[in-house]
């Protein structure tokens, strides 16, 4: 081979070597730089801001955790304090201000609200949330241990112990109110009875005539369906009335922080997160986690794993994210093994837990 | 039966509470005309100067009490001054009052949540185990009596203080005619500030109490202004003694109210009575 065929055999080999390397980085690169904005709205100060900083700090974790992506992703945090209006607000500047594609929120209180602006707005919405309206919608999911499954194992734990008389109190919320309508119906049949059923108002603070009414009652255990801090003044003027029948909850004895006041009760709460989430979780922030902690932390990976199996040299959109999930099935998350049904609910299992040296603590079977 | 007994309780001791408010509220409209917004945000003043003096600073309690109620008087005096005076020298009309105690309200609302955060507090050092007592069948607690001996006695020292001292017929003079009151040489601005001292100490003296009883948040005044103002225009706005009659109907119909019904109508109930009095007997039970 002459020297100059040599010449030109290196320089065209060069060039396809440069070539190839110009663009294989600039096609993933250029897509990665737009990042999928995740934005969170939940209450990070106020009476619930423990349960807001546990989600956002699995959030964190999860991102942290996060093995390499085609796709970057960035989150971004709004304080709501659990008030509706503070959602409105919060969810429309992320979506008109940040451009979020996702956003999670903690509640069926706030989840409502946002349901129809994304909706609307054609935003990937995942609720930390009982009432299943939170979920209408396409863009629309939930992902909390949904009402039937805890009603399950309530009324099995009820039955276990011998219990027929059951009297409520329910704060007038949507998430109360879904819990109880679905409680109500799967009772039917069974030789429980609702002997006592006080509604009272989200802010009410005197519950002493409507515990006057309940004592007569003869519940042989009270169901407590309320939030922080009509839950912990519920229970202090139950106490004050006399009434010294155990108390029982759906998931709200973890939403107090003075969970000292249910020493020695039983109550329903999702399942357990699994242990090496909560090894992580704990090593993170020297806490163990929080109610709905595990489910933030599930919903991230899981908006990831759906995203990262979209092929696309642009940002992926909301609508691909939605189809991608609807597929997910037997995703290995902190709460078990999730699959989303045709409703946009990721179903988790509901699991016996009681108040022992004030620290919740599973019940083993 | 046994609910009646605690019905009956439940009602005077709501009745107490919003007596505590209407006085402080009465006393205020009737030396200046106005409806006094802020007036609600000096009971949460109070709890919270409570908190901070007893919690925070580990004060003994009752000197803590006093402090607070001192303060709150002298916020209320220092609204008059700064703000409420100046408009009442410019002949500012009272809608322009109204919207003025309005600001100062939300202000004063937005300082607290700033200083304290807006997490629900308590007051109590014994949260869910503090004495309680049988009377008649019905349970009422420790702090229960002390909110009820509060009322009875800071409307004995107002009736005291309104119809047995000079400064007392001066602020009914103000309140019958404040130019009248003028052209006798009574001085009517600070008098007038006097006023705002003492109904704010008593709003403060109530949201302390309120605060041992339930705990302390930075919106809790704006509920009880509420029923401190229905109470008001149910007894006779203005009138001290139509206040406490207005005050102690509200409770009963509050809690007699629910008896058979669902505890979520215990607001629309509050409202319904205020409706009624307005179409039906506007003045109040009592004319001032």
């Amino acid at each position: 081979m002459s020297k100059s065929i040599k010449w030109v055999i290196g320089i065209v080999a060069v060039v396809v070597v440069v070539a190839i390397g110009y663009f294989v980085s600039r096609g993933p690169k250029e897509v990665s730089e737009v990042p999928i904005k995740i934005g969170m709205v939940a209450p990070m100060t106020g009476d619930l801001a423990f349960m807001g900083e546990g989600i956002r700090d699995a959030i964190l974790l999860a991102k942290e955790n996060m093995s390499s992506t085609k796709y970057t992703y960035e989150v971004i945090f709004e304080d709501d304090q659990l008030d509706p209006k503070m959602t409105a607000s919060a969810v429309n500047k992320l979506i008109s201000v940040d451009k979020a594609d996702v956003i999670i929120s903690f509640s069926s209180v706030t989840g409502n609200v946002i349901t129809p602006i994304a909706e609307q707005n054609e935003v990937v919405h995942f609720g930390i949330a009982s009432d299943p309206n939170v979920a209408i919608g396409k863009f629309n999911f939930i992902h909390w241990t949904p009402p039937s499954e805890e009603n399950k194992v309530f009324i099995e734990e009820l039955q276990r112990r011998g219990i027929k008389k059951l009297g409520v109190f329910e704060s007038n919320a949507q998430g109360a109110a879904a819990v109880m309508a679905d409680l109500q119906e799967r009772l039917k049949g069974t030789d429980i009875e609702i002997v006592t059923d006080q509604v009272f108002n989200f802010g009410e603070k005197d519950f002493r005539s409507i515990i006057a009414k309940a004592k007569n009652s003869e519940a042989e255990i009270y169901l407590l369906m309320a939030f922080s801090p009509e839950l912990e003044i519920l229970a202090k003027q139950m106490k004050e009335a006399g009434i010294n029948t155990p108390l029982t909850s759906i998931e709200s004895f973890e939403l107090s922080e003075q969970v000292a006041l249910f020493e020695g009760d039983w109550y329903v709460n999702a399942a357990d997160p699994t242990g090496d989430f909560a090894d992580k979780f704990k090593t993170k922030t020297g806490k163990n986690p929080t109610l709905g902690a595990a489910n933030g932390y599930d919903i991230f990976n899981l908006v990831v794993a759906a995203t990262e199996k979209i092929i696309s040299s642009t940002k992926p959109t909301p609508d691909q994210i939605v189809s991608e999930l609807m597929n997910i099935k037997d995703f290995s998350g902190a709460l078990g093994n999730l699959s989303i049904d045709e409703d946009g609910l990721v179903v988790s299992k509901a699991a016996i837990r009681m108040i022992k040296d004030g620290q919740p603590v599973s019940v083993s079977e | 039966m046994n609910i009646l007994p605690q019905l009956i309780l439940n009602g005077i001791i709501a009745g107490a509470i919003y007596t505590l408010v209407t006085l402080g509220f009465n006393l205020i409209y009737g030396a200046t005309k106005f409806f006094n917004l802020a007036h609600g945000v000096m009971a949460a003043i109070g709890g919270y100067a409570m908190f901070y003096f007893a919690k925070t600073l580990g004060l003994n309690v009752y000197i803590a009490v006093i402090l607070g109620v001192v303060l709150v008087g002298l916020v209320g005096f220092g609204l008059d001054k700064l703000i409420y005076r100046p408009l009442r020298k410019r002949k500012a009309s009272n809608m322009v009052l109204f919207v003025a105690s309005l600001g100062a309200m939300t202000t004063l609302q937005a300082v607290i949540a700033i200083l304290f955060s807006s997490q629900f507090k308590t007051l109590s050092q014994n949260f869910g185990t503090q004495k309680f007592f049988i009377i008649f069948g019905g349970t009422v607690t420790q702090t229960q009596l002390v909110i009820l001996l509060s009322a009875v006695l800071v409307m004995a020292g107002l009736v005291v203080l309104l119809y047995k001292t000079q400064f007392g017929r001066a602020v009914r003079a103000i309140s019958d005619d404040e130019e009248a009151a003028q052209i006798i040489g009574i001085d009517t601005n600070k008098i007038i500030g006097y006023v705002f001292f003492i109904g704010s100490a008593i709003a403060g003296l109530t949201g302390i109490l309120v605060g041992f009883d339930v705990g302390i948040e930075p919106e809790m005044g704006s509920n009880l202004l509420l029923k401190g103002v229905i109470a008001s225009v149910v007894g006779g706005v203005g009138n001290i003694y139509g206040g406490v009659l207005g005050a102690f109907l509200l409770g009963f119909a509050e809690n007699f109210g629910i008896w058979k019904i669902s505890g979520e109508w215990k607001d629309a109930i509050a409202f319904a009575l205020l409706i009624t009095f307005l179409i039906f007997r506007p003045r109040g039970i009592m004319n001032k």
